[in-house]
């Protein structure tokens, strides 16, 4: 069937960069080391949609790569996606999805529902045998009401009320199971995510900085980009300006980039202009 | 497959040793030495403890900071006070400082096959007054992102001179705290591991002043006796997340 | 034996630990499974559903990896609704070119009999096995056989048993179920053996564990049934301890009974 002969391609293509890997790390060349999104990433219902949280710390191994970076993908108006595990597989597979859906709903003519998004993320991601490192966070309200998944690297997928990813999802895990409820108030469900979040960037190494959320109702989305900052960095105790001229200079050279040009203007020759604006022209 | 055949052989083998993570320094200036270390201790991802402090009291003059594997350092803390105790109790007075340097080499040589995994920084006054093997040195987790820092901040690497002007050879006490607090709450901003709270130990020589040090926010004084080498300790909080 | 080799997981794989389990009796099946989904030692989903619907009267139980047994049943779910549809043999090319084709050309329009979702499942399983950790049960109705429940072990081998279980827990109780399973069960009969089964592989199996879920699927209607975690059945609970005297317990409950009377 054509979908078997497709899958073989697929698996060759994928199968021979992996043979490629396997070769050189046989040879003591490591992989490439990707920025992973260490990560706190949660979701929750409430009684009028979906909330989404997560913290801003993306890292590569111990190293903090970006203080204040996005987790919460745009997917439709009315979709949102926590991304937690390789950054670049989070981002695309995001985009990429995003981008689909947009295509299908322009296609059907209809609001796009949030297992659409959640179908074809966990078809790509078993596609890839867990290739693409991308573990998420899906949430969203359509015609069907309000949608909470989450999505494995492997292409698993689960639909629960309160959900956490990444490796701070223990410690938020432990604050849903500990406080949530069904039909929690707004603001009570918030603070709640807020709280869930808080508890991996304080306790897990791998995420840190602020709180981002997304709190997504039948009527409108509200993104809400660093909603808490409890990690302000401080005054530093010195000024690191330095005097001009503590660089030392070993060579200096200095090159004219201005092209000068002489212009001459010869008056009474040119005819052309004179005609197009004396009368019109005839272009028949 | 472990399915208990011989028909694929798997080496296993027991790693006895963990990396906690953290960070300390030290700095040599004219008349004291300065030797910190933050408090967090971590093992993965996970927080074992946010106050497990690095940096040791040894003597009224010399102050060790451990980092590397916790369990080691502290073992490692505690037999070299041992031994300095015996050192008292047979000598009638504390052990010079570059005995105890020379002490420490010789303990960590004698585990040569089966190494203390620990990083040590050795601070102090000798007793003739002098101090320093070097003048500023950090080590742990985030070694490769502070010492370039203090090789341009303290040895002014990089840095031109104004003309007809010439580098200090040593800094004052206040400039080379506020430089290693600062290396802290950098470290602290880009290093999962660094964070929570910071411990400065300040050993000021003799007769020396402490400028303006006892008034400084968060300090402690450790002195046996005010009329010998001072001791001081400040501590601020770093950031926990 | 379909216990899962641990070590066919890809690392980081979420894991269905699992006891699950399926019976026929007169105008049915029986289908359960707790509720566990762990990666590693944490617990990824303590409420999840493992009798995933195929068809109307057909379920499947999961067992093995929750990636590919989901992929498994959406791709049967996706045939056996084509098969259903009644403009289909237009579709499937002629001769048909392999054995799902040739299923889906059979009876098209038609309700598929489970024995048609067993076979596709034990194609994709035997077909991809070195691919593949899949472990599933197939239970339904259907109107040439009436109630039938299909194994489809690791390898991708089918079996039709009157009854099946599966999963890492299932290994705790062959024993129980060969001991306590009679022919000619009714319905109730049925669900209590399936209930204590289960509970019993839960509390032998750390992989398993959470609650009850049960589907009891006749020729009118699919019923669903839930066991909470705090009421599932309860054996011996090994409150005695060696050596130590219960009597003495026993003793003071009466004396406090007496003082009560009086």
């Amino acid at each position: 069937m054509a979908t078997a002969s497709r899958n073989k391609a697929q698996d060759s293509i994928s199968q021979t960069k992996f043979g490629t890997n396997n070769f050189l790390s046989e040879r003591g060349i490591p992989l490439p080391k990707a920025t992973s999104t260490g990560t706190t990433i949660v979701g929750c219902l409430f009684k009028d949609g979906i909330i989404l949280g997560a913290d801003t710390r993306a890292t590569e191994g111990p190293i903090v790569a970006d203080k204040n970076c996005e987790k919460i993908h745009y997917i439709t108006d009315n979709i949102r996606c926590c991304g937690a595990g390789t950054a670049a597989d989070t981002e695309f597979t995001t985009a990429l999805i995003s981008s689909n859906m947009e295509l299908h709903a322009l296609s059907t003519g209809r609001k796009p529902r949030v297992v659409t998004a959640m179908t074809m993320l966990k078809q790509m991601l078993f596609r890839y045998q867990g290739h693409i490192g991308a573990a998420l966070v899906l949430g969203g309200v359509d015609s069907t009401g309000p949608q909470l998944f989450t999505i494995h690297p492997h292409g698993s997928t689960d639909k629960l009320p309160y959900v956490t990813m990444g490796s701070g999802s223990l410690a938020a895990m432990a604050v849903f199971e500990a406080k949530w409820r069904p039909n929690m108030e707004r603001a009570e469900a918030l603070d709640l995510v807020c709280a869930a979040v808080s508890a991996g960037i304080f306790n897990d190494l791998g995420s840190g900085s602020n709180v981002d959320a997304c709190v997504i109702t039948a009527s409108h989305t509200e993104t809400l980009r660093n909603f808490v900052k409890p990690n302000e960095r401080v005054q530093k105790e010195r000024s690191y300006q330095f005097r001009r001229g503590t660089t030392a200079i070993k060579k200096e050279e200095i090159r004219s980039l201005v092209v000068e040009e002489d212009i001459t203007h010869i008056i009474g020759t040119g005819t052309g202009r004179g005609a197009a604006e004396g009368e019109a022209m005839d272009t028949s | 497959m472990p399915d208990g055949s011989f028909a694929h052989p798997q080496q296993r083998s027991f790693n006895p040793y963990t990396d906690n993570g953290g960070t300390i320094l030290a700095i040599a200036g004219a008349d004291f030495t300065v030797i910190a270390g933050d408090t967090r201790q971590s093992e993965g991802y996970s927080i074992q403890t946010r106050y497990a402090p690095k940096v040791f009291r040894l003597t009224d003059r010399a102050v060790l900071a451990v980092n590397g594997f916790a369990a080691d350092g502290n073992m490692f803390v505690k037999k070299v006070k041992q031994r300095l105790e015996w050192y008292r109790h047979a000598h009638a007075k504390d052990m010079p400082l570059r005995a105890i340097a020379r002490l420490i080499q010789t303990m960590l040589y004698a585990q040569r096959f089966f190494p203390y995994y620990v990083y040590n920084i050795l601070g102090g006054i000798e007793e003739d007054g002098s101090y320093e093997r070097e003048a500023c040195r950090a080590a742990g987790a985030a070694q490769s992102l502070v010492q370039p820092f203090l090789d341009n901040q303290i040895y002014f690497k990089n840095q031109t001179a104004a003309p007809g002007q010439s580098h200090p050879s040593h800094l004052p006490l206040p400039d080379v705290l506020a430089i290693v607090i600062d290396s802290f709450t950098s470290a602290t901003e880009r290093h999962i591991e660094v964070g929570d709270g910071l411990e400065i130990y300040v050993v000021v020589a003799k007769g020396r002043s402490p400028q303006g040090l006892d008034t400084m926010r968060g300090v402690q004084e450790m002195s046996a006796r005010p009329d010998g080498d001072r001791m001081f300790v400040i501590r601020r909080d770093l950031k926990k997340d | 034996m379909e216990t899962i080799d641990i070590a066919r997981l890809k690392s980081g794989e979420v894991n269905l630990g699992t006891s699950i389990m399926a019976v026929q009796f007169k105008d049915g099946v029986v289908v359960g499974a707790d509720s566990r989904t762990t990666t590693g030692s944490y617990i990824a989903n303590r409420v999840t559903d493992k009798l995933t619907h195929v068809h109307d009267r057909i379920y499947c139980c999961r067992s093995g990896s929750a990636a590919d047994t989901q992929a498994i049943a959406d791709i049967v779910h996706y045939y056996l609704q084509l098969h259903t549809s009644v403009s289909l043999p237009c579709l499937v090319p002629s001769p048909p070119t392999d054995l799902i084709a040739c299923l889906l050309r059979q009876t098209s329009g038609e309700a598929p009999s489970v024995h048609t979702a067993a076979t596709m499942f034990q194609k994709m399983c035997y077909d991809n096995k070195d691919a593949l950790s899949a472990g599933i049960i197939v239970a339904g109705w259907d109107k040439e056989v009436g109630p039938s429940v299909y194994n489809i072990p690791l390898g991708g081998g089918l079996f039709r048993q009157p009854w099946a279980i599966g999963g890492s827990g299932s290994t705790y109780v062959y024993g129980y179920c060969d001991a306590t399973y009679k022919e000619g069960w009714g319905r109730d009969e049925t669900v209590e053996f399936v209930k204590n089964t289960l509970a019993l592989a839960m509390s032998r199996d750390g992989s398993s564990g959470g609650v009850i879920r049960m589907c009891v699927i006749t020729e009118d209607k699919v019923e669903r049934l839930f066991v909470p975690g705090d009421q599932l059945p309860k054996f011996w609970q090994g409150k005695e301890v060696l050596g130590y005297d219960s009597k003495k317990d026993a003793d003071v409950a009466a004396a406090v009974a007496m003082a009560v009377d009086a």
